[in-house]
């Protein structure tokens, strides 16, 4: 069983990859076919945000699933990327949109290393506390420095993302340059876990020490990952910038730090699938349950009102997933797809065998 | 040894500390007068608070090495109790303040029973996780019962402010003073007085060779559970009249109880009481000085240098690392 599953990832990672981008890439092919009355939602739509959540989700599941260092501050650098493009393109009216989401990501990255650097010696709660400590900080200077970020009214009316002229200026464009993006960084994922530094940061999981002793540059390790982890979770927040067209101290505050670190739990903690599985678990479970009784009659309305008891599910999640299923959903869909698989393998035999039997 | 008293007078850090928290006590003084002296008192207030919620801190992390993201909200909890039973139903305040401080030291009890118990020799990012899971849940649940607006509690005994040398002060806050003050001491004859208390310093040490003299360490994770969500509750409770409690004040109380915690010292008792009247009269005094948006900053910023330079806080002796 463990040939399958084992965090290293394996050749079958890219076979899973290809499907899921042919699947996600037709998406909005599909997705408008169906009628609104039988949906009641718009999938591409939420889809752009699950993807946009997505990246910062993706490096995180690097930084907690993998290298085993946990983060409660990683809405700061998506609000830092989100708050650099907005403030670079609304400022500059020339300022290409394209350049800001990647100045975004570079400004995230240098903050995350300057923060990194003295804040990664510390280990497991003292680094929960400080990386939180820092995101509270984060977001206190986002509605405090108005002079830059316009304090708690937010900055209106940011452009669109444009490259060399084309805009992507409908959510179906903005779909694919969310998307490609997300399956490019999910292919770097995959070949960052198989590399040298992959198995680092498995070995970094297991023992400081003993990764230190068997020759890791640990601390550089550490570093480096987190410094990733912040410049994707910065390019996220660039494209919700771009998208929302609007930003505001609210969208980064620790909530939102705790909804990205619920999507890597719940999907699955170092697994290459989790930070994907948990991200679209966790964007579609809201519509999914508000759309709930127009597909079955007869549903109270106390059920459909997803606000009133969206902490509390979220809650609950968390510590039911940790108790009962550390390993998350992707875990989960991996070993029923083997069961499923060997079971068929099994059915297989028998008639095999039946066969053979009646045969003779 | 967490939670035994380390020797104070040897101590030259806490002795500097002190010196240079004293200094600036005096100079806010003299250069606000009267204003500087309302600035230190309200801090006082505050940092009774920080206190009791940072020992509740302690009392967990030096049990069960978890720190408890859910610390706030027994706080809050305790405060949205208070209001049930004394502003709605109506119960003399004192019979009040027992059940809710009763009933979230049960509910801390329960989560102990049903979660932490499950996970013991579980990674530290699996409890961090768990304890978040369970603080949003409370606040979520807060959020149901008692709606989103503050909810009021009258002062234990009158409203009328006294002044003493030109600063106002509320009578609660006298209240404030008083019960940290005796939860404080309770606390202490607990743990040096009776044999369970004895038996948690023990396990706060060492657990295995606590456990090898006949200390059980369930029952010490239950009680520290217990109490230190007693703790919370009561700090939420006394601070209600003064900052009405909301569904959503746990958080920060938590984060400063924390960051109070971890000055003194994390697992430390009188490091959690010097560590929160310290940051509550400094913070007071930053709030004064500085625009207010950048007041709820300076707890942070405290907690993170802390962490940093010294992790083991004012008090507390490094830990050992085993591999």
């Amino acid at each position: 069983m463990e040939r399958y599953l084992k965090p290293a990832g394996n050749k079958r990672d890219y076979r899973v990859l290809l499907i899921v981008s042919l699947v996600i890439l037709t998406v909005p092919l599909w997705a408008r076919l169906i009628p609104g009355e039988v949906l009641h939602m718009d999938i591409v739509n939420i889809m752009v945000l699950t993807g946009i959540y997505a990246c910062a989700v993706l490096g995180l599941n690097l930084l907690v699933g993998y290298a085993g260092q946990i983060s409660l501050g990683h809405a700061a650098f998506f609000g830092i990327g989100a708050y650099t493009t907005a403030i670079l393109t609304t400022r500059l009216h020339w300022f290409p949109s394209w350049l800001g989401i990647l100045l975004a990501m570079v400004v995230a990255g240098v903050i995350g290393y300057l923060v990194g650097v003295p804040v990664l010696r510390l280990k497991g709660n003292y680094l929960a506390m400080a990386t939180l400590g820092l995101g509270a900080i984060a977001s206190i200077l986002f509605s405090q420095v108005k002079w830059l970020t316009n304090g708690n009214e937010g900055i209106m009316g940011i452009r669109y993302l444009s490259i060399f002229g084309f805009k992507f200026d409908s959510d179906i464009k903005f779909y694919f340059a969310v998307w490609v993006l997300v399956l490019l960084i999910m292919l770097f994922s995959i070949n960052t876990v198989r590399s040298r530094v992959g198995r680092a940061l498995r070995a970094l999981h297991s023992s400081e020490v003993a990764a230190d002793a068997m020759g890791v540059n640990t601390g550089s390790v550490k570093t480096r990952v987190f410094v990733l982890s912040a410049a994707l979770a910065g390019l996220g927040g660039a494209l919700f910038a771009h998208y929302e067209q609007f930003v505001s101290p609210e969208s980064f505050v620790f909530s939102i730090s705790i909804l990205f670190i619920t999507m890597v739990v719940v999907g699955g903690m170092g697994n290459i699938w989790g930070g994907l599985v948990g991200v679209l678990f966790l964007s579609f479970l809201p519509p999914v349950i508000q759309a709930l009784p127009q597909w079955i009659p007869g549903i109270p309305s106390s059920v459909t009102n997803f606000s009133n008891y969206e902490l509390v599910l979220y809650g609950l999640l968390l510590i039911v997933f940790m108790i009962f299923m550390p390993r998350g959903i992707a875990y989960g869909l991996a070993r029923g797809a083997q069961m499923a698989s060997r079971g068929a393998k099994h059915v297989g035999e028998r008639l095999q065998a039946r066969k053979y039997e009646e045969h003779k | 040894m967490a939670l035994d008293s380390n020797k104070w007078a040897e101590n030259k850090l806490l002795w500097s500390a002190l010196a240079i928290f004293a200094l600036v006590v005096v100079l806010t003084v003299s250069l606000n007068g009267s204003k500087g002296l309302q600035w230190i008192l309200s801090g006082l207030v505050v940092g009774s608070i920080y206190s009791l919620i940072a020992m509740g801190f302690s009392v967990i992390y030096s049990s069960t090495r978890v720190i408890n993201f859910a610390q706030g909200e027994f706080s809050m909890l305790g405060g949205m109790l208070m209001y049930t039973f004394a502003t709605k139903a109506h119960v003399s305040i004192w019979l009040s303040f027992v059940l809710s401080v009763l009933v979230v030291a049960l509910i801390g009890a329960a989560f102990e029973q049903t979660a932490i118990y499950k996970l013991r020799g579980s990674s530290v990012i699996t409890v961090i996780i768990v304890t978040i899971g369970f603080s949003i849940f409370l606040k979520a649940i807060a959020k149901w019962i008692w709606g989103t607006d503050p909810v009021k509690i009258a002062p234990f005994t009158g409203e009328k402010a006294i002044t003493i040398f030109k600063a106002a002060i509320v009578p609660q806050s006298f209240w404030v003073f008083g019960l940290t003050v005796l939860a404080v001491a309770a606390l202490f004859l607990f743990f040096s007085r009776t044999l369970v208390g004895k038996g948690m310093r023990a396990a706060a040490a060492n657990s295995d060779a606590a456990s090898l003299v006949g200390v059980s360490t369930n029952t010490t994770s239950l009680i520290a559970w217990t109490l230190a969500a007693g703790l919370g509750a009561a700090a939420g409770i006394i601070i209600g009249p003064i900052t009405p409690p909301s569904f959503s004040s746990g958080l920060m109380l938590g984060l400063k109880g924390f960051s109070a915690a971890v000055l003194g010292g994390l697992g430390n008792i009188q490091g959690a009481v010097v560590g929160g009247l310290m940051l509550g009269v400094l913070e007071n005094i930053i709030a004064g000085v500085l625009p207010t948006g950048y007041k709820e900053a300076f707890a942070f910023l405290v907690l993170i240098l802390v962490l940093l330079i010294r992790p083991q806080g004012l008090l507390g002796k490094p830990e050992d690392v085993k591999v």
